[in-house]
């Protein structure tokens, strides 16, 4: 999965801000962080506007394992 | 020893009219004659068997268990006593299987079976099918008993529960496909954190193999690690309904989970030994699936006050920029002002200095210098001749003369 997962995206998010608020940074260093952190903003934002629910199931394949989309009911 | 008949409820009456039933029987016991030689004691201890087999329907009996055993074949010999008899019972491997643990002596038990006799050895018994089944006893010792190893193992320890991840992108279920359970979980979640996949490993959650399905299950996500937390549960029903969830391979698979898990099993008032493993107990599969994902408004509220942190982060660092700039401008200033200063110091120093050599000033101390028409200046008595036109330069002017002739 490309796309980083909320949870990792939301602990960057704080990342960022902690390492902006320790004032260490260069400005230009800072400002590149904080275009980071805005597109991090806006990605958790579509994130959470998504609307439908994937279900999968796990199935036994021999001693390996499958994943396959599980009909839902509505 | 008190026994009834199909159900507690049955009465006295019932048992003096089987008494009577059986004594109605008594003239055609035998219905053939006596064999000349007497009986073989086999012949009577089949015909007793026979009889007592006909005679009596199931019954609940109760009593104190003594001397249980269970032999390597799988049956189950016993006991069941009270202050003035004793009843020998047995139990076979298939129905024995079902025993949640074996009952220690003195306990008090309630036994269903039926009435029979050992031929071999002409012992009347009780084969007896079910065990206790109706009082929890045989069940909550066999969890006490389960609890006790597992916390002595130390599987229970608070400091083993792990935290569940805040925003799993992943939810895994362990429950039945077709349950209630799996519906309340995928509601909470389809209202709460839509984003969320949810990955289903259906099994069966009671009856015989329920532990087994439910343990491989959640053994597989363990191995497929397609969740970031585990719901393992059902929705409500009898002792004996969640009694998979009270068995030591639910109980190890759950603490050999690489993925932190959350059991959901019955209702609140329902504790399993599952519920004690996990790294969360959630009253029911609804809670369960509320403590795995976060609400989207919240996380909404949550994301935002980031976003107001990170630019007020940023703003702050701007000021800082501009302030520090601000600064090396006003010094800047300051450093090219007193430079300045310095070289109008210098200039006005070199100045004096070239006006105390100036010629001027010669003059305007009384000399005058006296200039040929041509503008040179004339030095010395050979340079006038007599008649001769000439310029006395002073300090204010120049003032024309003539030799004297």
């Amino acid at each position: 999965m490309s796309e980083p997962t909320l949870e990792a995206a939301l602990a960057r998010l704080e990342a960022i801000i902690e390492e902006i608020e320790g004032g260490a940074l260069e400005l230009d260093a800072a400002l590149a962080r904080f275009a980071e952190g805005v597109e991090l903003v806006r990605r958790a934002g579509e994130t959470l506007d998504a609307a439908e629910t994937r279900v999968q199931q796990l199935l036994a394949d021999g001693e390996d394992w499958d994943l396959r989309p599980l009909p839902t009911d509505g | 020893m008190s026994w009834d008949l199909f159900s507690s409820a049955a009465s006295e009456s019932r048992n003096a009219a089987l008494a009577r039933s059986v004594a109605a029987r008594d003239t055609d016991l035998f219905p053939m004659a006596a064999p000349r030689d007497g009986w073989t004691v086999a012949a009577v201890n089949a015909a007793a068997r026979e009889l007592v087999e006909s005679v009596f329907p199931p019954m609940w009996v109760t009593g104190e268990v003594s001397n249980f055993v269970r032999a390597r074949s799988g049956h189950c010999y016993f006991s069941l006593r009270d202050e003035d008899a004793q009843l020998r019972c047995v139990m076979w491997r298939e129905e024995a299987r079902r025993l949640p643990t074996t009952p220690p002596d003195g306990m008090q038990v309630r036994a269903l079976g039926r009435l029979s006799l050992y031929e071999p050895r002409g012992e009347f018994q009780l084969v007896v099918s079910d065990l206790d089944r109706k009082g929890e006893g045989l069940w909550r010792l066999a969890r006490e008993r389960l609890r006790l190893q597992l916390d002595a193992e130390g599987l229970l320890a608070a400091e083993r529960k792990r935290p569940l991840p805040r925003h799993p992108r992943s939810v895994g279920v362990v429950t039945s496909l077709s349950g209630a359970a799996l519906r309340d979980i995928l509601a909470v979640i389809r209202r709460r954190a839509p984003w969320t996949e949810v990955v289903v490993c259906g099994c069966r959650v009671q009856g015989d193999g329920a532990a087994a399905e439910i343990s491989a299950a959640i053994r597989r996500f363990g191995q497929a690690r397609c969740a970031d937390v585990l719901i393992v549960g059902r929705g409500g029903g009898s002792v004996e309904d969640l009694w998979a969830f009270n068995e030591e391979s639910v109980a190890r698979a759950l603490a050999e989970s690489p993925i932190p898990t959350i059991s959901a099993v019955g209702h609140e008032t329902d504790i399993t030994i599952a519920d004690l493993v996990a790294d969360l107990r959630a009253p029911t599969p609804s809670a369960a699936a509320e403590a795995a994902v976060p609400e989207r408004g919240e996380l909404r509220r949550e994301t935002a006050a980031l976003a107001r942190r990170l630019e007020d982060g940023v703003r702050e660092h701007i000021a800082a920029g501009r302030e520090q700039a601000a600064g090396l401008g006003t010094a800047l200033v300051r450093a090219s002002r007193a430079h300045v200063a310095d070289r109008r110091a210098a200039l006005v120093e070199a100045a004096g200095r070239l006006h105390a050599l100036s010629p001027l000033a010669a003059l305007a101390r009384g000399f005058a210098v006296p200039l040929a028409p041509d503008g040179r200046v004339l030095r010395g008595v050979r340079e006038f001749a007599p008649g001769a036109a000439f310029q006395l330069r002073v300090a204010d002017g120049a003032v024309a003369c003539r030799v004297a002739p």
